[in-house]
């Protein structure tokens, strides 16, 4: 009789936290460690609701070939273009035409990316790599294997007010609480250098999320950011990351860039001979 | 004034678009715009550097030509690959090429004629072949073969 209570100890508690897993969260419900469906290692994938998603069609106008087999492999790029006022367009129709120009001569030219920085909000939840989700009591903590990126998310705070008064970074600040399966997060605070495609904005832009776990190994993320400088409405794209429970993350150090601009020999340093062995 | 993205704008669009492909950032760092995917080479030479390092890992190998009677020549090429990251998601190990190892790899050329590329795949001297990358694409030379 014991031990067959002692089974049905063991059962409840084995059992037990599925249950509260699996239960959906009350609305509006900040508790920490209630939400824990975003916990894990995951990895973006194409789905019908993915802004990567390049159609046949987009794929020949995009003259992807140029770019490998992109469309056999998780495509990163935002298909929608961003809503740029007026006067702002032909600045940055014409860094995309530099950029493309320089990269054929391969002689990229000098960005976040060729100085070895990290992407920043929002590019970094395009999920370039795979990325893992941790919690603690009062934060959501993503980290992004590329450039071992680490943002996070209170859920115990307050956003700051006036939203320029929040101190430039390239995570920014967010904070986030959860509506039923979505966590909806509001970030400010991005400096400006962390430039998703090259697209400017202002100590006034807001990046707005709905994390939304859609099945226990899928989750989309829904981003629109807001900027009343540089933009005419808000722009908006979804991310869609699927579970890899076997994955475990790299570290990422971004040690040796060869094209970046900064130096004076970047043509000849990208691909002179290799340096002696140590 | 706002700029519209209705149909009247539709070539405009067309055209962005387009130029709106060059931002992706394949690999991360840059596009493959630098590479001839078209024009495809296969090289067979020797390991002079393995450099397992983000955001690329490359490869140091010397080519020799002009065998026979011709003085022959040693051409010093730099094969870019991806990440370790992705290489590792691939079947890669960090030490599975080593200096003085021969290997033969097909790379998409530098469009510039320097003596570098894109891999595309490499063959070891144990004769397992590993890609780079769903990003970097397929070769479409065999690296069997001359």
């Amino acid at each position: 009789m014991r031990s067959a209570l002692t089974g049905v100890a063991v059962v409840l508690l084995l059992w037990g936290p599925c249950v509260q897993a699996a239960a959906p969260p009350a609305v509006g419900q900040t508790a920490p460690l209630d939400h824990g469906m975003l916990l894990g290692t995951w990895a973006r994938v194409r789905d019908p609701g993915d802004s990567g998603r390049v159609s046949a069609a987009t794929a020949k106008l995009l003259n992807i070939k140029e770019f490998g087999n992109t469309r056999a492999s998780p495509v990163i790029v935002v298909a929608e273009l961003p809503p740029l006022r007026q006067q702002y367009v032909s600045k940055w129709v014409d860094f995309i035409r530099r950029s493309h120009e320089a990269d054929e001569r391969g002689q990229p030219l000098a960005t976040g990316y060729s100085h070895c920085l990290p992407d920043g909000m929002p590019t970094m939840m395009e999920g370039m790599f795979p990325m893992q989700v941790l919690q603690s009591p009062g934060d959501i903590v993503f980290v992004e294997e590329a450039y071992r990126q680490i943002r996070h998310i209170y859920l115990d705070q307050k956003q700051i007010s006036p939203i320029t008064d929040a101190e430039p970074g390239f995570w920014g600040h967010s904070v986030g609480h959860w509506e039923g399966n979505t966590l909806m997060v509001n970030t400010v605070g991005i400096r400006d250098e962390a430039r998703m495609e090259g697209v400017p904005h202002s100590d006034q832009m807001q990046i707005n999320e709905q994390i939304k776990v859609l099945s226990p190994d899928t989750f989309q993320d829904a981003v629109t950011v807001i900027d009343p400088v540089y933009l005419t409405q808000p722009w908006s794209f979804t991310w869609t990351f699927k579970r890899d429970p076997s994955y475990k993350l790299l570290e990422y150090v971004c040690e040796d860039n060869r094209e970046d601009s900064n130096s004076e020999h970047q043509n000849l340093r990208l691909f002179q001979a290799p340096p002696a062995q140590h | 004034m706002a700029i519209s993205w209705g149909r009247s704008t539709g070539w405009l669009c067309a055209g962005f678009l387009v130029l709106a492909a060059a931002a992706i950032p394949a690999f991360a760092h840059h596009s493959f715009a630098m590479f001839d995917h078209d024009h495809q080479i296969k090289l067979a030479g020797t390991v002079t550097q393995f450099q397992w390092t983000n955001p690329h890992v490359y490869i140091g190998l010397d080519v020799t030509s002009g065998s026979g009677s011709g003085a022959a020549s040693v051409k010093q090429y730099t094969i870019e690959c991806a990440n370790p990251g992705i290489l590792d998601r691939s079947g890669w190990k960090w030490n599975m090429i080593k200096v003085g190892d021969k290997i033969t790899a097909v790379i998409a050329p530098l469009r510039s004629g320097e003596a570098g590329g894109l891999l595309k795949v490499v063959k070891l001297a144990d004769g397992r072949e590993f890609g780079n990358g769903g990003p970097a694409g397929k070769a479409s030379v065999a690296v069997e073969g001359k």
